[in-house]
């Protein structure tokens, strides 16, 4: 026990590093929060078209003015070709249609009088095009089939108010789910941080020579010793992840229990016992207290830019992502990625998951292998 | 008397240099053993040999009549061990670090409790129980230092070089700690260059040189190997070198030395001398300030033994 104890004792007064670390997750998963979220929210838009009219207002070119003002935003327009030319180009207007002179009666007559039309060829001057489009193929399936315009009219105009309901039937809240894996993301850099700091502040107090051999002359086995520090250690990262989680689930809801949260926790969980691997590889290399901020700032940092972690994946240079593939922490972030983007957990992205958690297991057997074979190295020499 | 450690034929080569030379001793129960030697004698690494901190050559060490090694615990859970260099954490106050270093031996809270109150009375530490090591001066660091070795109430101690650059109140203060502890049933084993601390408190006493031991035996036994028996010293301005050689031809005078004033005069037998020179002033109308004589110290022998005084 009295090794836990004192390992409590002297993280105590290391603590403000640990809260400043956890303060730079929360901080920066906060200000993410609150930008650029994804919705599936479902609104039917309407296009600003202007309409220059040089038929009657009366017969079909009344239905189907009626129809244009029901279904779009028209917007009042001088009939005049730079006026015009200035609305589409400001986009005042994504689309004009121009209704000839007799339009009314050359239709009902059977035949096929041309609407003239000008666009910008965006998004809604396609819609634009779709409602005009619509409102002829209907006019022209009903047109001989009744002897009354008034009748004819009136079926157009029941066809054309049919609206179909559109139901989101996907129920995944995106907005939430982006928000947990931003936050699960930033906690990358607090995880490497505080398990590279805590393991390498411990053990380099511990280990100092003349603690060490202190230590040694004592009635405990040493390895019982050491196997005590790795035990509180580890313990001590697995705690801060579990804060972590619980952290998410009061910044960000239910969700965090869910099932992504539950991939997100043992994705993240996967990836802390990598950082408690590299904290104890890298402690290794520890000369004094100044080099464990260096190492910080350079593992720790430097793999956050270069994965994803702070900048998202899709914003970063292919040849940064090709770099980045070598750290453990964009496998991390790909997981992520993956779990946020996923509506259905099938077999496929599963797979996908757990090879990508497998190559971060396989980091974690290197920093493990690696640590042994430095403290074997250690022991022969001295 | 019961042997408690006993060391035979040890031997440490450093590459190819021997730092420990064929050393075999004993050390008796309830004795303050005192290890005298310069900087480099091989004082530090037969400790460090004893407690299975270096691997040696050869040789054999017992400690309580069983081979001493490194998971010897049951044996270990019986020394305590205050080094040469202060160890203790800088992060922890002073009755925290004794509680780490007690704990490693004691288990038992309540045990441990009262070992640490009375390892902190025993150094005088019971006003800076609160205070981080930074904050303490030299001589209160060693003197935490030993605590954090003694708290577990060890039956054998070892403390090296605990009084280097201390004051002198610290000094009285851990000397007459050790005094206690031995008085309290430990068996000591002190390693120390100055050689009125061993006179002070060990009982017995054993001299290294590059690593043999040169000597051995109480400091009476010891000042004894010595040719010289008495020191005269007086103070006196003015001495004719007509009186200095008449003082070389008085009995039992085996060296003298006149500078600045001061003539020393080394006596081969102890008696009469200072009768015999407090004469030779009168008759001879010397006017002298000062006149005292001195028993050789073991700085005399060590520099009879090896050619060099202690602190070379």
């Amino acid at each position: 026990m009295i090794v836990y104890k004192t390992f409590l004792k002297v993280l105590n007064k290391c603590k403000f590093p640990i809260i400043l670390y956890s303060a730079i997750l929360l901080f920066f998963a906060g200000i993410n929060m609150s930008s650029n979220d994804n919705t599936m929210d479902f609104t039917a838009e309407k296009p600003n078209i202007a309409v220059i009219n040089n038929d009657k207002e009366e017969g079909i070119t009344k239905s189907f003015l009626e129809y244009l003002h029901e279904n779009t935003n028209i917007k009042d327009i001088k009939n005049d070709e730079q006026e015009i030319k200035d609305a589409l180009f400001y986009r005042e207007i994504q689309y004009i249609v121009y209704i000839p002179e007799g339009f009314s009666d050359s239709f009902l007559d059977g035949k096929n009088p041309q609407l003239e039309i000008k666009s910008t060829g965006e998004y809604q001057s396609e819609l634009a095009d779709m409602i005009v489009e619509r409102y002829i193929k209907v006019a022209k399936r009903y047109r001989g089939s009744t002897d009354s315009d008034e009748e004819l009219f009136e079926k157009i105009d029941e066809t054309l108010s049919k609206k179909a309901d559109v139901e989101i039937i996907s129920k995944m809240d995106t907005k939430t789910i982006t928000r947990l894996t931003r936050y699960f993301n930033f906690s990358a850099y607090s995880f490497i941080a505080i398990s590279i700091y805590v393991i390498s502040t411990i053990l380099f107090i511990f280990k100092s020579e003349k603690i060490n051999r202190r230590t040694i002359v004592g009635s405990i086995d040493y390895k019982k010793v050491n196997a005590k520090l790795l035990i509180a250690n580890s313990g001590f990262c697995f705690i801060i992840w579990a804060i972590y989680f619980i952290c998410a689930r009061i910044l960000i809801g239910e969700v965090a229990f869910s099932t992504y949260g539950i991939y997100f926790a043992i994705n993240s969980l996967i990836f802390v016992i990598c950082t408690v691997t590299l904290g104890f590889f890298v402690s290794h290399f520890v000369k004094s207290r100044n080099t464990i901020t260096a190492l910080i700032n350079i593992i720790g940092l430097g793999s956050s830019f270069l994965c994803g972690v702070f900048v998202p994946m899709e914003y970063l240079p292919e040849g940064v992502l090709k770099i980045a593939h070598v750290l453990p922490a964009y496998w991390f972030v790909k997981n992520n990625e993956l779990i946020g983007s996923t509506e259905v957990f099938s077999g496929d992205v599963i797979k996908s998951l757990v090879i990508n958690a497998a190559v971060i297991i396989g980091f974690t057997i290197v920093f493990f292998v690696g640590s042994n074979i430095v403290t074997k190295k250690k022991m022969k020499a001295e | 008397m019961e042997n408690i450690i006993e060391v035979k034929n040890l031997t440490k080569l450093y590459k190819k240099k021997k730092a420990i030379d064929d050393l075999s001793f004993d050390v008796y129960k309830g004795e303050i053993l005192g290890f005298l030697g310069p900087n480099g004698s091989g004082k530090s690494t037969t400790i460090n040999c004893i407690l299975s901190l270096l691997n040696f050559n050869k040789g054999n060490i017992k400690i309580f009549g069983r081979e001493m090694s490194p998971n010897a615990y049951d044996i270990k859970r019986k020394i305590g061990v205050v080094f040469q260099d202060v160890a203790v954490f800088e992060e922890l106050t002073v009755y925290d670090n004794i509680d780490f270093f007690c704990g490693l031996y004691v288990s038992n809270n309540n045990k441990r409790k009262k070992y640490i109150e009375d390892a902190i009375n025993l150094v005088g530490l019971q006003e800076f129980k609160k205070y981080y090591p930074k904050q303490l001066s030299g001589g209160l660091l060693r003197r935490l230092n030993i605590a954090c070795g003694i708290a577990h109430k060890p039956e054998i101690i070892f403390l090296d070089e605990p009084t280097v650059a201390v004051d002198p109140q610290s000094r009285n203060n851990i000397l007459e700690g050790i005094k206690k502890l031995r008085s309290d049933g430990a068996t000591i084993i002190y390693t120390t260059h100055y050689m009125e601390e061993v006179e002070m408190i060990c009982d017995r006493v054993i001299v290294l040189d590059k690593g043999k031991i040169i000597a051995k035996g109480t400091t009476d036994e010891l000042k004894y190997l010595a040719k010289i028996k008495e020191k005269i010293t007086v103070e006196a301005k003015e001495i004719s070198n007509q009186n200095l050689n008449q003082i070389k031809q008085l009995p039992e005078v085996q060296n003298i030395s006149y500078e600045n004033g001061i003539l020393k005069i080394s006596y081969e037998n102890e008696k009469n001398n200072l009768e015999n020179i407090i004469d030779f002033l009168k008759n001879n109308q010397i006017k002298y300030r000062k006149i005292y004589s001195e028993r050789p110290t073991l700085n005399d022998v060590f520099l009879e033994l090896t050619g060099k005084e202690l602190r070379d």
